[in-house]
């Protein structure tokens, strides 16, 4: 009986929907292959049944996003580059496109929490803020 | 006046040196590089000399004597190259700042061209050499190593960006995250290169065309080398070895064109080449030795040719993602082989299929892996073998050669 209530919140806890932590340097970008190493760029969702898509770079992700078409995503995270390691949902970000901030794809695309972080970081590195939004419709056009 | 004419023009011609020692008159570099005219050669004593953003603005050569140390005290890059042909030669060049944000170097060059770095050691670095938008470069004989990490925080070894015209060779790169990083760089030569234990690649190009690497070795790397996005690229001579772990290959080819892969041996790799979306490129005598997978062709790979290579004991020789073949396999030696040759010509009389219906199983369920040994697998593969459903009929090498190719 005991071992069957096991079993039960084993197979329960393992379709919970949430996100898994990259291992940097073992995990792989579903997109462009490469392993992931960069903690200030990369990024994942997760699917509505809960399996982990992980990514070297934003831009990546969004690349994945508008080639699948309808996918079931429950959940987008990317990393802020303030806060490398940190992952933040990726609709609230606020993104950058700098020519002195390299991402691993040539894009020059990163992702901070806060929209007065990216203002910051574009008077230092120069460069333009864009919302969830605009910078999937940016990343699509090239 | 006539001599003092002649005289100050071979001074000019030749340069001064300024020696530069802890018990010199000139006792730091920074002072040396600042009262230095252009075209001076500064003669670095043995000594540990703490010093970082050494910036060159002039024509310069820097020359180490005894092993000289600069230490940069892990406070941005250490020595900046702003000037046309500047020489480092010499130097042991240590700790360098790490960083999320920028990307510091022990030395930094930067819009030039003509510079040449030789016989440096550099240890404990974040980057080892970053050269940005800078042409007709020198860079042989180094040692560059950092600290191992297993994770991520760790910057490259010899970074290249927007660059041309540069000759890499005899350099040894470990414990760095890509050992040499070419981003947006043509018409450059790597060679005789030893590039191991990095944490990502051993050699890693991006968006660069009209390069070719030769006789460089890639052990242990989390995975060799990867081609990404470029053209024209020749790869001869190399060898891969030890690329082992789940995302690990010995070379990789994602959306690449054009280019050529002869000679080269892949020996006890996870994958031996991954490739993708990769086109019109020619293998010629290359061995692949005891790989998990000798070659793996996902997804929209056209007219690659697969000529005089030796397939020695892997677990997949070649192994599919889809039913369709647009790549030719032509005389090509295969260990697990098993027709005959009867008219003794060298040319085994049946054609051999080097894609096992069990590729297919793993592809799509890892985890049959485990299966890899049992009888079921080899009574489906060989069932396949006589009349192939799922994989591509055409797929087949028609002249298998009956001995290796050497």
């Amino acid at each position: 009986m005991i071992l069957l209530v096991l079993v039960w919140v084993v197979s329960l806890s393992s379709c919970k929907i949430e996100p898994e932590p990259i291992q940097y340097g073992a995990d792989q970008c579903h997109f462009c292959k490469m392993n992931i190493v960069d903690k200030a760029h990369a990024a994942q969702y997760v699917t509505d049944k809960g399996k982990q898509y992980k990514y070297d770079a934003i831009e990546c992700m969004i690349r994945e996003i508008s080639r699948a078409g309808n996918l079931q995503i429950s959940m987008k995270l990317v990393s802020d580059f303030s806060a490398p390691g940190n992952m933040i949902p990726a609709e609230e970000a606020s993104y950058i496109i700098s020519p002195g901030i390299k991402s691993p794809m040539g894009a020059n695309l990163s992702a901070v929490k806060e929209l007065d972080q990216a203002k910051k970081l574009i008077q230092e590195f120069e460069g333009a803020v864009f919302n969830w939004d605009d910078i999937q419709g940016k990343i699509n056009s090239k | 006046m006539i001599f003092y004419i002649v005289f100050g023009f071979t001074n000019l011609l030749l340069g001064n040196q300024i020696e530069i020692c802890p018990t010199c008159e000139v006792k730091t570099i920074s002072e040396g590089i600042e009262m230095a005219q252009p075209g001076d050669e500064l003669i670095i004593q043995s000594g540990l000399y703490k010093e970082h953003n050494l910036t060159i603005k002039k024509k310069l050569k820097l020359t180490g004597k005894g092993k000289p140390v600069i230490d940069g005290g892990k406070s941005g890059h250490i020595l900046k190259i702003l000037a046309d042909s500047v020489t480092i030669s010499g130097l042991t060049i240590q700790n360098v700042e790490q960083s999320y944000t920028k990307d510091y170097a022990a030395i930094y060059i930067s819009r030039v061209k003509y510079y040449e770095v030789n016989n440096v050691i550099l240890e404990n670095v974040f980057f080892g050499i970053l050269v940005e938008k800078s042409h007709y470069g020198k860079i042989y004989n180094n040692q560059i190593s950092s600290v191992a990490m297993s994770e991520a925080g760790a910057g490259n070894g010899i970074h290249l960006w927007h660059c041309s015209n540069v000759e890499i060779f005899g350099n040894e790169i470990s414990d760095v995250r890509d050992g040499i990083y070419f981003e947006f760089v043509s018409d450059s030569r790597i060679w005789d290169n030893y590039s191991h234990d990095n944490i990502r690649y051993g050699l890693h190009f991006m968006f660069s065309n009209n390069d070719s690497y030769q006789d460089n070795v890639f052990v242990n790397n989390g995975a060799g080398v990867a081609v990404m996005f470029s053209k024209f690229i020749t790869m001869t001579n190399n060898r891969f070895f030890k690329n082992w772990g789940t995302a690990s290959y010995g070379l990789l080819l994602k959306e690449i064109y054009d280019a050529e892969i002869e000679n080269n041996i892949f020996e006890e790799n996870t994958i031996g080449i991954n490739l993708e979306g990769s086109t019109r490129i020619n293998y010629k005598n290359n061995v692949f030795k005891r790989n998990g997978w000798a070659v793996k062709i996902a997804g929209a790979c056209y007219a690659n040719k697969f000529y005089n290579n030796n397939f020695l004991h892997n677990s997949f020789d070649i192994s599919y993602n889809s039913k369709l073949n647009d790549n030719s396999f032509e005389s090509n030696y295969w260990s697990s082989y098993t027709g005959y040759d009867l008219d003794k010509n060298g040319i085994g009389d049946i054609p051999y299929r080097p894609v096992k219906l069990f590729s297919y199983v793993v592809n799509r369920t890892p985890e049959t892996i485990v299966l890899l040994r049992s009888l079921f697998v080899d009574i489906i593969n060989f069932s396949e073998k006589v009349s192939p459903v799922f994989t591509p009929d055409n797929l087949m090498d028609q002249n298998p050669l009956m001995k290796m190719v050497l």
